[in-house]
């Protein structure tokens, strides 16, 4: 995946998606980008940046604060042929428009019995970064529990780059969910998917990586959690545990032959999850290998998460409840010790 | 009466596609009553004339966003008729092969789509819009809401942002007083819904929503109003002759109102009796229309009765137009 020959770029997540977006923008003028500071400023985060001087600002489309409309309005455009981007600056703010995406981008191309498609991408920000309990959520699980949607988490500069035009070029709508303590990180400062190519290339939107091999455990996770979960298998060697680290990349559809090659190795399955625990990711995972593989093909399995607590402000107490590289090893040594 | 009355081929055919309309709605009760249709049913009865006067304006190249009571706005987007019904009636005939029923259907071709949500027709139709403009084309993005819908944040983004952008879009408000049991007096902080698009620099008119020619005028206006600068909104004023769905037991409405509504303000009566004691067209006109219209109905239901429910086996397709089948629950476990 990476030319480890070749000095990375300096550049960060957020040039990478905006970079991503450009090419594909370029290759096809039906591709739209639609939401709040996206044009001028370039989106809060920068993943927009240069778009508007690019494409002008009928492609590139300042809205008002109005979710509601310029999710629907995706629906509308998919219907002409577009293809629009809304970004949904973050994910959070879902509740204000869930409707057009669950409703309407999600169920249309099945309600209309496989006649009309949704080439929507619905991109949006979430994760911790210390701002509390309605600007840290994750909620990939919500919107896996869609049925509809693909949804995609990328955990770094070279998969964000490639995911996102993959995003763009899918017929299916793609909930692309991007990690807010990821996007202004510089690629060099990544130990996996550091560098990107300045050409356009596509990341599949349905395969987990491995980004750490492991003959004891198998560690899921995805997003801005697979950096913290390299660093505590690292620390487990000490503990004599040797993870085998597991980037979910794609939250629906799941990569089960990835997963089921790792688990036949291991035979036990820790899921990391930054998102609350409670009818999400992680059981899914754990109960899809069950189904998948036989009650019979593992040793261990776990999950790691938010037990399902609204995030809080302090940061003595968001450490507490978000896994991080400390509370990962911890989730490690006791899965180390069960099995 | 207005001047077009001198237009005798266009009232004939403004009250044969009335007729045609109620027929249709009546064919859907039919199927209610013999368990074909199964869950909700939403008609129309009543409503017709606005309908009407909407085929009047929209073009093959418009777009039209509809609601919960949708089949007369199909019929007003030239949707042919057999797939229509065969949709409501769950065939796999039908305009989305059975999978959406009678609240989802959409047909890419014509722009016409629809929704079961209150309201949210209004941000598609702005989509629409937004395409014929950066298409640049001179498409009208209809939508057609009910007076609930009027009350939904969606409205009001919608307007807002059709009025920022300029663009081509035209909110037919069906007025039929009720948003299910709420009356229209306990639910709107204004005495109009026409009068809320001043809010969003915008034309807003209430019609008679019985009187075809004043809708389509209106309508008109309207169009015109959408082309040259941007969103308009016509308030028609109407009445729900049935209950919010069948079996709705309507006990918020009272017999009193229902009958007097039902009787002395039903608008295809109401046009008979204009056309005839005009003499605009002669009675045995009216009864040639009238036979025309309920025997393209007749063949139209005899032929969706005789078709099939979709097979069992293709419930799992369409979730992803890629073919991408995600198979949760599909496999069971073994130690």
């Amino acid at each position: 995946m990476t030319d480890t020959a070749v000095a990375p770029r300096n550049i960060n997540i957020s040039q990478a998606v905006a970079e991503g977006l450009r090419l594909a923008m370029e290759d096809d003028d039906r591709v739209l980008v639609i939401g709040e500071d996206v044009a001028t400023q370039g989106g809060v985060f920068g993943s927009t940046r240069g778009l508007l001087k690019a494409f002008g600002p009928q492609r590139v489309l300042d809205t008002p604060i109005s979710e509601m409309a310029f999710t629907g309005m995706a629906v509308g455009l998919a219907m002409e042929g577009y293809r629009p981007v809304i970004e949904i600056m973050f994910v959070d703010f879902i509740g204000v428009c869930l409707e057009q995406v669950y409703n309407a981008i999600a169920k249309i191309p099945y309600m209309s019995g496989g006649r009309v498609d949704m080439p929507v991408v619905i991109k949006t920000a979430g994760g911790s970064i210390g701002a509390a309990a309605q600007h840290s959520q994750t909620l990939w699980g919500l919107f896996g529990h869609l049925p509809g949607l693909r949804v995609v988490a990328p955990s770094n500069p070279y998969d964000s780059k490639g995911m996102i035009a993959a995003a763009v070029a899918s017929n299916d709508p793609v909930v692309f969910i991007e990690h807010k303590g990821l996007l202004l990180e510089r690629a060099q400062d990544f130990e996996f998917g550091a560098n990107v190519p300045r050409e356009a290339y596509d990341v599949p939107l349905d395969k987990a990586a491995v980004v750490r091999p492991g003959s004891d455990l198998t560690l899921v996770t995805l997003s801005g959690s697979v950096r913290h979960a390299l660093t505590a298998a690292d620390a487990a060697i000490l503990s004599g545990v040797d993870v085998e680290v597991i980037d979910l990349r794609s939250i629906v559809p799941i990569d089960w032959d990835t997963i089921g090659a790792s688990i036949a190795k291991t035979r036990s399955l820790l899921v990391v999850d930054e998102d609350y625990l409670g009818y999400g990711l992680s059981g899914e995972l754990i109960t899809g290998a069950i189904e998948r593989f036989g009650l019979g093909s593992l040793d261990y399995v776990g999950r790691h998460g938010n037990p399902g607590v609204p995030v809080p402000a302090a940061l003595s107490l968001e450490r507490q409840i978000v896994p991080g590289t400390e509370s990962i090893l911890n989730a490690i040594v006791r899965a180390g010790a069960a099995r | 009466m207005s001047d077009t009355l001198t237009d005798a081929q266009l009232w004939r055919d403004r009250y044969r596609l009335m007729v045609l309309m109620r027929r249709f709605e009546e064919a859907c009760l039919t199927g209610v009553a013999s368990k074909e249709i199964h869950g909700e049913l939403h008609t129309a009865i009543g409503q017709e004339a606005i309908a009407a006067a909407l085929a009047e304006h929209i073009r093959d190249g418009d777009s039209l966003a509809s609601t919960h009571r949708n089949h007369l706005h199909a019929i007003a987007k030239r949707i042919p008729l057999h797939p229509l019904m065969a949709e409501i009636f769950e065939k796999e005939t039908g305009l989305c092969g059975g999978f959406g029923g009678h609240m989802h259907l959409f047909d890419r071709e014509r722009r016409f789509s629809t929704t079961g949500i209150v309201g949210a027709s209004l941000p598609v139709a702005l989509g629409h819009a937004y395409a014929a403009k950066i298409s640049g084309r001179d498409s009208v993005a209809f939508a057609v809401i009910g007076d609930g819908s009027v009350n939904t944040g969606g409205f009001h983004e919608t307007m807002n942002m059709a009025s920022v952008l300029g663009l081509a879009l035209v909110v037919i408000i069906e007025n039929n007083e009720w948003a299910i049991s709420v009356p229209f007096s306990a639910a709107s902080s204004t005495p109009t819904l026409a009068e809320r698009a001043s809010a969003y620099s915008a034309p807003g008119e209430r019609v008679d929503g019985l009187d075809v020619d004043a809708t389509s005028a209106a309508i008109g206006r309207a169009v015109a109003h959408a082309r040259s600068t941007g969103p308009a909104i016509v308030e028609a004023m109407c009445y729900r002759f049935r209950g919010h769905y069948e079996g709705d037991l309507d006990l918020y409405r009272s017999q009193t109102e229902k009958t007097d509504r039902t009787t002395t303000k039903d608008p295809v009566v109401l046009l008979r009796a204009q056309l005839r004691d005009s003499g605009m067209l002669d009675e045995a006109t009216l009864g040639e229309l009238e036979a025309e219209a309920s025997a393209e109905i007749d063949a139209v239901l005899a032929a969706v009765r005789a078709e099939s429910q979709p097979d069992r086996s293709l419930a799992h397709d369409h979730v992803f137009a890629s073919g991408l089948t995600v198979d949760f629950g599909t496999k069971g476990a073994v130690a």
